[in-house]
């Protein structure tokens, strides 16, 4: 096999800098998984720690209600030397995750999916970037590197994702919904993403064979595959912990009743602050079937672009998941350099980067004047949360847009670059 | 400069604004003539519009019935007029369309009030008397033909109506044509038949009466996007610079600042009798005479300036007095270097256990041995000692009380502290005993023998962080009202509550805050969120070390009174006197319009390079063509290329180059790390050679960035015009969000930095022939070297005949104890910011 000198040096390059940093330094990592932007209730490092010293303890990792990560992290993760006396080995873990999981963007890049699909074909597809450049915008980009030097959990999920897609745009669909299966083991909302992914495995499956299978029974098969998946993964689990219900309150539980509040930089934290005891649960109820909504919606809207769908779906969890993070953001930031040719339709980019670019530094400005000097309060960083969702939101009604403008473009090719106005 | 010729249309139709006014019905004139009437009549300072018509309720009677008409359209300033007319024109407007123009007036004027509700005529009267006198139809085209046929506010793009002009008004085909023929988009010619349209329309009804030059003037703002995209931006940005520093000039006004006043209430500042009087006194001149005879032997055998230097002797002998007082005593060694310097100091610090309380929370009382000034402050810690003793012996104190002796002001205070955080560094010891949460610190300087007249309050923490505006204010209160001792700060000693000395105390409290450095032993206690300040009687006056401990003494009781961490009051504030101050709300906008101007025109820039510069179309107004230089054919080709692409791709907007642009500012940025890497680790008698070379440095560097830039590095394609539109567009980008960003932490600070940038604003590239663009770039480049930040550095150092390597040791200090940030500031915005704006016009010579 040939050896791509550009992705080598870029996946190289993406390293060395990582090494670099936490060489130059030191305190960087521990700052970062501090920061409430970076690490969340479920995807915190430090909390994994405690779990961790709990579990090698022989103890119930979730005694004392700080862990709340799925527990096949903790065998995982024993066997990495203590990051108390010895961080450089997790560290350069962290390191390879990332660099896979830009392998899966680049293998997703070099499949053309995002462009060219069973039922659809761009209108620009001659702009676009190769997979090199696409892994390397994700490996830069500063939201990714604050990941990764955090050592936030939330990568696991992520290569979940990535491997997932990467797996369905080359056929494989036993492997996509396995690796599908993980990522929802670990952090529940990627199963949200199962509809768009089997929608993306079966029109591969049927442009690569003679005839369509059977959709109902293609759906039925790839369920059961996810769902065996997990199911696998949850016995391990009962394995290792010994008791099934107190592992599923803890993690699942916790996902699904948001009772940690800490700050992050989503929108529920605040809200369920201020709310009734009495209208909790209608409003998480709410708050998920809100969530969980777009993905109806979604799919029938962009049915023409699967992989699409699975973009805007990422870039809505990363607005409204009860606990996002800056990790989530860069994941929806990672699929977007996919469709660079949708970018010349988007008409509100720079407003939102700058909203973004604002929000990033305002962030951590106002909740050191709330937290540290004690001269602000929550709503100062609540507020720049709510610009952080608006940059993210706008951002990604933008690229929907786009994708819609390209889909109306390819059915009426005659009116295209007509100016149209929204009514 | 690369105008571009094809810029879009407005987001608006001026036109439609204009016909919207001409459509207004007569009774929504007369009522917005009037406001304006009695608004230019409240300009007189004679007679007050506002007393005569104002809606007071004590002064209605039946002589004053004109007054419930009259309220409504009188206004107390312009915005309040003009907000209100604004408001109301449409909701009138809508209203007398549907109902006519006498029941408005009915309505209006107070026939409908309620009480002469009898009196109303029906409507259907109304109606018919008005259907007879036809005021509606009085007005030019009130009903016009594009709200019957379209409804409201719709434009009118539909060709037969166009074409219905064009045979109505052959006067104007040629009109007409002209830009079809001058080869517009199509949209652009759609608009001016729209303008077109409008015109005629109202000029047929107003018989042609007013003058063209109006509607020349709106044709050709519509038509000349131009003004839009690079002359308002230009005079939006000068005109947020200018608001800005005036906004900061008007806030000495007693319309705009504020009295101060206690909002704790738990602080009952003054309320309780001090009784550190009498005997006490001789307790301080006892222990005066002993650290006095330490002195003294000190001089005789010990080192060089022994009277200044603390010497294990001194905090041998403070330790042993806080022992015999019986307070829990305990001392802490420190280190620590910069820039080649070592300081090292031992603290001493006694705690005196609250009998009321659980010790969780505690006060502060600081003396260092030397003030922040140098001297010796004797008076100082023997006034900490007696206080010792004499608060060790009262049963009231709810929280602990912790006496600390540093040796320094600058050094000590942050040893402690950080120490007392275990967030110390390894130079520096840990504390064998501490006590609970700090709620407050007070910092005793006395460092003269006689008596005083006034205390100086310092109030100025590190990086500009100020502690809570009631502690300040309670030192006044008690300064003030109990004891009859002035107060001053900001070292204004003589304050006449002047405007000029007003200004004069908010900019001195501006140029402390900016700067960020640490002003006294306090200082360091503010990044823990810890109130401090610090008490320096001045002055020669009958006030003696008494009188300064029962200051100190009532402070103490009014802290002891805290429930809670002083919160009520604000963080943010600026002060102008020692019982007067504007709020961060009211200043704050002044450094927002400052950041601001640097966001409008980045945006400004991005939708200018979205947009095609082409120079074939001849609708461009003459003049903004110059002749073409070597510099403008290429871009002009690229150009022509990307037109070409445009056309197969179909849209109108234009790809942005945007790598070379990013790269380079971000890397400008990243190499802002150099220096300050450099000035804070080199040693300190290298500074002013460091200065100096970097000032050269700052002159060449640009130079050949820009030649790197103009020959395509080399490497790539050479650059685009539109990249360099890109490269400022993002420079003043980040320039406009860090500064926004630092507003909400130092005002000060972004005041000043944005100031010092205003001028990258307005720079660009420029063009022409090389006999202009040589000598105007060379001149921009030399003021700009002005205004580079080791020029500035110099500037200021040779104005205040401070030495620069003083000021920059103090400034590496700061950075490597105090955890100073000013320098990031300087050399991570500002200094990139600068040398992008040089590099531009350097730029115009290759």
């Amino acid at each position: 096999m040939a050896v791509d000198r550009r992705k080598v040096a870029v996946f190289g390059a993406a390293f060395v800098l990582r090494l670099l940093l936490i060489c130059l330094f030191p305190s960087l990592p521990d700052l970062l998984t501090g920061r409430v932007e970076v690490s969340t209730p479920v995807n915190s490092f430090k909390r994994l720690q405690e779990g961790l010293y709990l579990y090698t303890r022989d103890v119930s990792p979730y005694d004392g209600g700080v862990f709340h990560q799925a527990p096949l992290l903790l065998p995982l993760f024993s066997l990495l030397p203590d990051v108390t006396t010895n961080p450089v080995p997790t560290a350069i873990f962290y390191f390879l995750v990332d660099l896979l999981n830009a392998h899966a963007l680049a293998t997703i890049s070099a499949s053309g999916q995002s462009v060219q699909s069973r039922l659809h074909s761009a209108m620009r597809k001659h702009i676009r970037w190769d997979g090199t450049s696409v892994a390397a915008w994700f490996l830069f980009n500063p939201f990714t590197i604050a990941t990764c030097l955090a050592r936030s959990t939330s990568v696991l999920t992520t290569s979940g994702i990535l491997f997932a897609v990467s797996s369905a745009v080359s056929g494989n669909s036993l492997n996509a919904m396995l690796a599908l299966g993980f990522a929802s083991y670990l952090s529940l909302y990627p199963a949200l993403l199962f509809v768009p992914l089997a929608l993306l495995c079966y029109d591969q499956r049927s442009q690569n064979s003679a005839q369509a299978p059977n959709t109902a029974l293609f759906i039925l098969q790839h369920g059961a595959i996810l769902s065996g998946g997990i199911a696998g993964l949850l016995g391990l689990s009962v394995l290792i912990t010994g008791n099934f219900w107190e592992f599923m309150t803890a993690t699942y539980g916790f996902h699904l009743l948001v009772p940690d509040l800490t700050p992050n930089v989503g929108l529920w934290w605040y809200f369920f602050i201020e709310m009734f005891d009495s209208f909790r649960e209608f409003f998480l109820g709410v708050f998920w079937l809100h969530l969980a909504s777009y993905v109806g919606g979604l799919t029938a809207r962009l049915r023409r672009q699967p992989l699409f769908i699975i973009t805007s779906l990422l870039g809505v969890f990363a607005v409204f998941k009860p606990y996002p993070s800056i990790s989530d953001a860069s994941l929806f930031f990672a699929l977007l350099p996919l469709y660079r040719h949708l970018f010349p339709l988007m008409r509100y980019t720079f407003f939102a980067i700058s909203a973004l670019l604002y929000s990033s530094l305002l962030g951590p400005a106002f909740y050191h004047l709330w937290i540290y000097a004690g001269s602000g309060n929550a709503n100062f960083f609540y507020a720049i949360t709510l610009v952080w969702s608006l940059g993210l939101s706008i951002l990604l009604a933008d690229v929907i847009f786009a994708a819609l403008r390209d889909e109306w473009e390819q059915d009426h090719p005659e009116r295209k670059g007509e100016e149209v106005k929204q009514v | 400069m690369a105008t571009p010729a094809a810029l879009p249309p407005l987001p608006f139709n001026p036109g439609r604004v204009r016909s919207y006014l001409v459509r207004l019905p007569l009774f929504t004139r007369l009522v917005l003539l009037v406001i304006l009437a009695f608004w230019l009549l409240e300009l007189q300072t004679i007679w007050s519009v506002v007393e005569w018509g104002a809606l007071i309720p004590n002064e209605i009677n039946l002589g004053t019935m004109y007054r419930l008409n009259t309220y409504p359209i009188i206004h107390t300033g312009f915005f309040h007029a003009f907000l209100n007319a604004l408001a109301l024109t449409p909701l009138l407007e809508r209203f007398e369309a549907e109902h006519g123009t006498l029941t408005s007036i009915a309505l209006f004027v107070g026939l409908g009030l309620g009480y002469l509700k009898v009196l109303v005529p029906p409507e259907k009267v109304l109606r018919w008397i008005e259907g007879k006198l036809n005021l509606l139809g009085r007005l030019p085209h009130y009903v016009s033909v594009d709200q019957k046929t379209y409804g409201r506010d719709y434009i009118y793009n539909s060709a037969h109506l166009v074409s219905s002009v064009r045979r109505k008004f052959p006067v104007n085909n040629a009109e007409l044509r002209a830009p079809q023929q001058a080869g517009l988009s199509p949209s652009t010619r759609r608009n001016i038949r729209l303008n077109l349209l409008v015109v005629v329309d109202w000029e047929t009804s107003s018989n042609g009466s007013r003058s063209m030059a109006l509607k020349s003037a709106i044709r050709n703002l519509r038509n000349n996007p131009q003004l839009l995209f690079v002359r308002l931006p230009n005079i939006l940005s000068f005109l947020c610079i200018v608001v800005g520093v005036v906004w900061l000039l008007l806030l000495p006004l007693n319309d705009y600042s504020r009295q101060t006043y206690i909002s704790e209430n738990a602080l009952l500042p003054g309320q309780v009798h001090a009784y550190f009087t009498g005997s006490e006194q001789n307790i301080f001149r006892g222990y005066k005479k002993e650290l006095q005879a330490l002195i003294q032997e000190g001089r005789e055998n010990g080192p060089q300036n022994p009277e200044v230097e603390s010497t294990p002797a001194i905090s041998n002998k403070i330790y042993s007095i806080l022992q015999a007082a019986g307070l829990k005593v305990a001392t802490q060694k420190y280190e620590y270097t910069s820039a080649g310097i070592g300081y090292q100091g031992e603290n001493v610090y006694g705690i005196i256990h609250a009998p009321r309380g659980d010790a969780t929370e505690a006060i502060v009382l600081v003396a260092a041995w030397k003030t922040a000034d140098d001297e010796l402050n004797l008076n100082g810690v023997t006034l900490a000692l007696t206080l010792a003793r004499y608060f060790k012996r009262w049963s009231l104190w709810s929280k602990d009380i912790i006496f600390v002796f540093p040796p320094d002001s600058k050094t000590g205070t942050q040893a402690w502290i950080d120490a007392y955080h275990d967030l110390h560094p390894a130079s520096v010891q840990s504390l064998p005993l501490k006590s609970g949460a700090l709620q407050g610190a007070l910092v005793i300087e006395y460092p003269f023998e006689n008596h005083f007249h006034t205390l100086h309050i310092v109030y100025d923490g590190v990086n500009g962080q100020l502690p809570n505006l009631d502690l300040f204010n309670t030192a006044v209160a008690i300064a003030g009202g109990q004891m009859g001792i002035g107060a001053n700060l900001q070292e204004m000693w003589k304050h006449d509550d002047s405007y000029q000395d007003r200004l004069k105390t908010i900019l001195r409290g501006m140029t402390k805050q900016g700067l960020g450095y640490a002003t006294g032993a306090h200082s360091s206690f503010m990044p823990y969120h810890i109130d401090a300040i610090t008490l320096q009687p001045k002055g020669e006056g009958w006030e003696d070390e008494m009188a300064l401990g029962r200051t100190i003494e009532s402070l103490c009781r009014s802290l002891n009174n805290l429930l809670e961490h002083l919160h009520q009051s604000f963080f943010f504030y600026l002060l102008m006197q020692s019982n007067r101050f504007v709020s961060i709300g009211t200043y704050l906008p002044s450094a927002m319009l400052i950041a601001g101007n640097f966001t409008i025109m980045a945006i400004a820039l991005w939708m200018r390079t979205g947009y095609y510069s082409d120079s074939n179309k001849p609708s461009v107004p003459a003049g903004s063509e110059g002749p073409k230089s070597k510099s403008d054919q290429k871009p002009d080709l690229v150009a022509q290329k990307e037109v070409t692409e445009t056309k197969t791709v179909g849209s109108a907007v234009a790809e942005r180059v945007l790598a070379l642009p990013l790269s380079l500012v971000s890397g400008l940025h990243l190499l802002g790390l150099v220096p300050l890497w450099t000035f804070n680790t080199i040693f300190h008698q290298y500074f002013t050679a460091a200065t100096y070379i970097f000032v050269v440095v700052d002159i060449v560097l640009p130079l050949i960035l820009a030649a790197l830039l103009s020959n395509g590095l080399g490497i790539a394609r050479p650059i685009v015009p539109q990249q360099y539109l890109l490269i400022k567009s993002f420079a003043l980008l980040l320039l406009g969000l860090s500064l926004s960003t630092l507003a909400t932490l130092n005002f000060s600070l972004s005041f000043m930095i944005g100031l010092l940038c205003a001028p990258l604003s307005f720079i660009t590239r420029i063009q022409g022939p090389a006999a202009v663009r040589y000598p105007i770039s060379i001149l921009g480049l030399a003021l700009l070297n002005l205004l580079s930040p080791p020029a500035v550095l110099i500037g200021v150092c040779w104005y205040t005949g401070v030495p620069i390597e003083t000021v920059l040791t103090q400034a590496a200090f700061g950075w490597d104890v105090w955890g100073m940030w000013t320098q990031v500031v300087v050399w991570c915005v500002w200094w990139p910011a600068w040398l992008i704006g040089c590099v531009l016009l350097g730029s115009s010579m290759f």
